[in-house]
């Protein structure tokens, strides 16, 4: 066996015994930084390194050479080209070259109840063609924008998985596997409503909005399942709008669909990753009612309260930090990495990750230098 | 006459049937200038108890985004009968998503509530590059610069702004605060911003202090 298999055989021990409740070797590292750090990290443009993607097995190759991981470090990558085919509203790159989220209407507040009828219908019919510009037309253009986008988006992710699997097999990373779903509240505010539309529809027809969700939650659920349950991976859901509600309005509209959703996944045998995104300090007893072996990875809030009423039934990860690598000094950014695991690495269920993704490198900054002072600290010094 | 206490309490509770009942009744008396003076204040009045709901964690970001749309939806309809006065300002800020980023709802928010306590607000939009500010800056002297972001690379984007606005000898004739998601005191100290928030009611407490 190689030294690299052999390495991706133990860091995927680590991940089972972790996904399972078990307490690993020691505490897995992923590192934050994303495809738009490495391709800055290498010198190159954001833009047209998203455009060429042969630019970027290079990238990947120092990325991973200069920055300590256990798990490959090229997740969630927005793709711009099938985005550009089909005219995208909802996913656009900025002048920086990151490819982001706006704040967009896909569904107008009198197309509740066409939607509670039958979502799919509507999405395909109504929201889709007002979210893609690509798919208003002639509906022998709409197939061939359709075509190019997905012809497009399947061999940038056939190149993008070449290179993967290039590095796994040179670095030996642990082989997961990941699927993706929303929160059935949030993927009304997110891709339908829009973070405004949202927020009224609550105070006007929260019926409503309970009945979409409820509507929606087969979709969610369907896009949110895994190949193969049994398969080394996850569901990753990022959360987004509950800290932005009531608690009241969390509680009758965001969490009972939210809840069969993770019951649903975890109940098929998949672990399920959330990104706790925001505060959700004042709903985790809530969260302590999702099944055991849920992965928390949380954006704010008190390390230790966390550990004391979640960490003994889910596995908790997040917290550290990323705008301290930005202002910080090295040893301010060790001591932090340090205080995180003196309080929830003792007795398991704890992955190293930062709070959020590092998306963007100033050149003359100490993000670098600070990066890899702190995953090589944890390396050196994650113990249970 | 509309009874202006009633309206108040409308507004802080958010009551959207209410609020449009009493300002479409208002509208249709046919109304002085002043008086429809005396409902806007009614109405800000209004957002400053929403904005104390806020800070005392009953009301969340969602109620400001809906308390904003309630406003603008009450000045659009008080528009025609408030043109005969000339409104009374308390002071300019120019505002924007910085360069890099596409976020704009807390700066959205902030600035329906900075222009219902009675700022002029100049809203530059997303993705505003450095000369962008400074230009805007030139034309209207502001007060106030407000920079708003969410992802980490807002920070970086924010020093551009504030280095092109000391480049331009303007940095010293505007207060600046920054907000959002990444914003904390030492990413404020290493930009040099004069205040940072990451709440849209305490930012707003900070400007006006700045301008009395």
């Amino acid at each position: 066996m190689t030294d690299a298999a052999a390495r991706t055989n133990e860091r995927n021990q680590i991940f089972r015994d972790l996904f399972s409740g078990k307490t690993p070797k020691r505490v897995p590292i992923s590192n934050p930084a994303t495809q738009d750090f490495a391709i800055q990290h290498a010198g190159l443009d954001l833009a047209e390194c998203q455009w060429d993607l042969t630019k970027l097995e290079p990238v990947y190759d120092k990325f991973c050479q200069d920055f300590y991981t256990d798990t490959y470090p090229g997740g969630s990558i927005r793709i711009p080209s099938h985005y550009q085919i089909l005219g995208s509203t909802p996913i656009v790159m900025s002048s920086s070259g990151f490819m982001q989220h706006p704040d967009v209407v896909g569904m107008l507040a009198e197309e509740y109840d066409q939607f509670i009828a039958s979502p799919y219908d509507c999405i395909v019919e109504t929201i889709l063609p007002r979210l893609y510009t690509g798919f208003n037309g002639e509906p022998g253009k709409v197939a061939m924008t359709l075509a190019k986008a997905m012809r497009a988006q399947s061999d940038d992710l056939a190149y993008l998985g070449a290179i993967r699997g290039k590095m796994n097999a040179k670095y030996g990373f642990a082989t997961m596997i990941g699927a993706l779903t929303e929160a059935p509240f949030d993927f009304m505010a997110d891709f339908l409503r829009s973070f405004k539309g949202i927020s009224g529809d609550v105070r006007r027809y929260p019926d409503k909005v309970a009945a979409a969700c409820e509507a929606v939650l087969p979709l969610m659920i369907k896009k949110g399942t895994l190949p193969n349950p049994s398969m080394l991976g996850y569901t990753f859901i990022p959360l987004h709008m509950a800290p932005y509600l009531r608690d009241k309005d969390f509680a009758t509209l965001y969490w009972p669909t939210f809840k069969k959703l993770v019951e649903t996944l975890a109940s098929m045998g998949q672990n399920v990753q959330l990104f706790v995104e925001q505060d959700w300090m004042r709903y985790l007893d809530y969260l302590y009612e999702l099944p055991e072996n849920t992965i928390m990875r949380f954006e704010y809030g008190d390390a230790k309260v966390i550990k004391e009423k979640l960490g003994k039934k889910h596995i908790i990860s997040g917290l550290y930090p990323v705008t301290l690598l930005q202002t910080g000094t090295k040893q301010q950014c060790v001591d932090k990495a340090k205080e995180l695991l003196d309080i929830l690495a003792p007795g398991g269920r704890y992955w190293w990750q930062a709070d959020k993704s590092i998306i963007h490198l100033e050149a003359s900054g100490p993000v670098v230098e600070n990066l890899k002072a702190v995953l090589d600290y944890v390396h050196e010094n994650g113990t249970y | 006459m509309i009874d202006l206490q009633l309206l108040t309490q409308a507004v802080g509770d958010l009551d959207e049937n209410t609020i449009l009942t009493m300002i479409n009744d208002f509208v249709a008396t046919n109304p002085s200038g002043e008086d429809a003076q005396k409902v806007v204040f009614a109405c800000q009045q209004g957002m400053a108890i929403v904005g104390e709901l806020f800070e005392k964690n009953e009301y969340y970001v969602g109620d400001l985004i809906f308390a904003g749309e309630l406003l603008s939806k009450t000045i659009d309809l008080l528009k025609p009968v408030l043109s005969s006065v000339a409104t009374q300002k308390f002071g300019s800020i120019v505002i924007g998503t910085v360069a890099g980023d596409l976020h704009d709802i807390g700066k959205n928010i902030f600035g329906s509530m900075a222009e219902a306590a009675g700022f002029d607000v100049y809203d530059l939009g997303i993705d505003v590059s450095p000369s962008a500010f400074v230009e805007k800056v030139k034309e209207v002297k502001p007060q106030i610069v407000g920079m708003s972001g969410v992802l980490t690379l807002a920070i970086d984007s924010m020093k551009n702004t504030v280095d092109a606005l000391n480049e331009a000898g303007l940095r010293d004739s505007v207060k600046i605060i920054i907000g959002g998601n990444p914003v904390n005191e030492d990413a404020c100290k290493q930009i040099g911003a004069d205040a940072f928030t990451t709440n849209a009611a305490e930012g707003l407490k900070t400007c006006q202090g700045w301008v009395k």
